[in-house]
């Protein structure tokens, strides 16, 4: 009993030990800590108002950073899927409607839902520019009464 | 009864090194015709081995894993706290691995199963805990290759997986 005990912890500890070493030596080792989540900055967002006047000008792209099935459940008129969980599925197929000085509006749903902040980021990270973020972006776009779409197409 | 034992210790520790290889190795299956998404973020070199699955796929491994997805699938659970979810994605398939291996090679086969036994028991719980928060996230069980959802197959595969995992760490000899 005691013996299997001692093994098993041997086990893990060496499990842990080549995760932290193979980590260290990845050029995409990630912190071994968790950074804290960082809330979008206030810069980032776009208020209501805003984005509807926005989407009104027809220039500015509304990215769903939201899972496909929950996009094809109703999305604002007009947004392009491009769910951040499934990003290197579908970006292929939305890079060719931008140019890195896009104006982009990003949005997921509900107050903690960081699909699009993390959507944001990852945009940034691609060269795009001009990315801000609808916060509680479909709920707030929907209760206000403003065009939506169902199904999987914008 | 020992050649039951044998098959569930294959089974068992194949469905560990294999859950623990497509994590590490950011395993991606693709139709070849189109090309496997790159997983390869831009300013890395394209550094992945490719094996052809039948005529038209292909399945790629990267020998860079992406470990920041499947540090975001471990914390989509909110289980671990908040700081040691990368800890957990760093670690975790390094020990499914180090346990698959020696179950299947029969080297401190009991212990492994006890380590086993007891991921089974901590992804259990992980899962009936997203279901029963209503979490719609992804499973996150054989790394980024698998994009299925937490739900009742994911439930279903895991309480077989642990019921042949706690035969084999009761039964096997030392």
């Amino acid at each position: 009993m005691w013996r299997n005990v001692q093994r098993a912890l041997v086990i893990v500890l060496a499990g842990a030990v080549l995760g932290l070493a193979a980590n260290a030596v990845s050029p995409r080792r990630i912190p071994y800590l968790t950074p804290p989540k960082t809330p979008p900055q206030a810069r980032d967002t776009v208020t209501l108002k805003e984005a509807q006047d926005l989407w009104t000008s027809g220039k500015t792209f509304f990215l769903d950073a939201r899972a496909p099935a929950d996009y094809a459940a109703g999305h604002i008129a007009g947004a392009v899927n491009l769910p951040i969980e499934e990003f290197d599925d579908h970006y292929s197929q939305v890079a060719g409607m931008l140019t890195p000085d896009s104006p982009i509006v990003v949005y997921c749903d509900g107050l903690d839902c960081d699909l699009s902040h993390r959507l944001l980021i990852k945009l940034r990270e691609l060269g795009y520019h001009h990315v801000r973020l609808l916060a509680n972006g479909w709920t707030t776009w929907h209760t206000a009464g403003l065009p939506t779409h169902t199904g999987d197409q914008p | 009864m020992k050649i039951v034992n044998l098959v569930l210790r294959v089974i068992i520790g194949a469905v560990f090194i294999a859950s623990a290889v497509a994590k590490i190795g950011d395993v991606q299956i693709g139709d070849r015709s189109k090309g496997v998404a790159p997983t390869v973020q831009q300013g890395d070199a394209p550094k992945n081995w490719s094996v052809p699955i039948g005529r038209s796929h292909v399945m790629k491994f990267s020998r860079v894993p992406d470990m920041a997805t499947f540090a975001q699938d471990v914390a989509n659970y909110h289980v671990p706290p908040r700081a040691l979810g990368n800890l957990v994605a760093i670690t975790l398939p390094w020990v499914e691995l180090v346990a698959g291996v020696l179950l299947v090679v029969g080297v401190w086969k009991r212990a492994s199963a006890w380590v086993i036994t007891a991921l089974m028991v901590v992804f259990l719980a992980a899962i009936g805990w997203a279901l029963g928060h209503g979490y719609d996230i992804r499973c996150g069980c054989f790394g980024t290759v698998d994009a299925r959802r937490v739900g009742i197959t994911a439930l279903a595969e895991d309480t077989a997986l642990l019921a042949m995992a706690a035969w084999l760490a009761w039964r096997l000899e030392d």
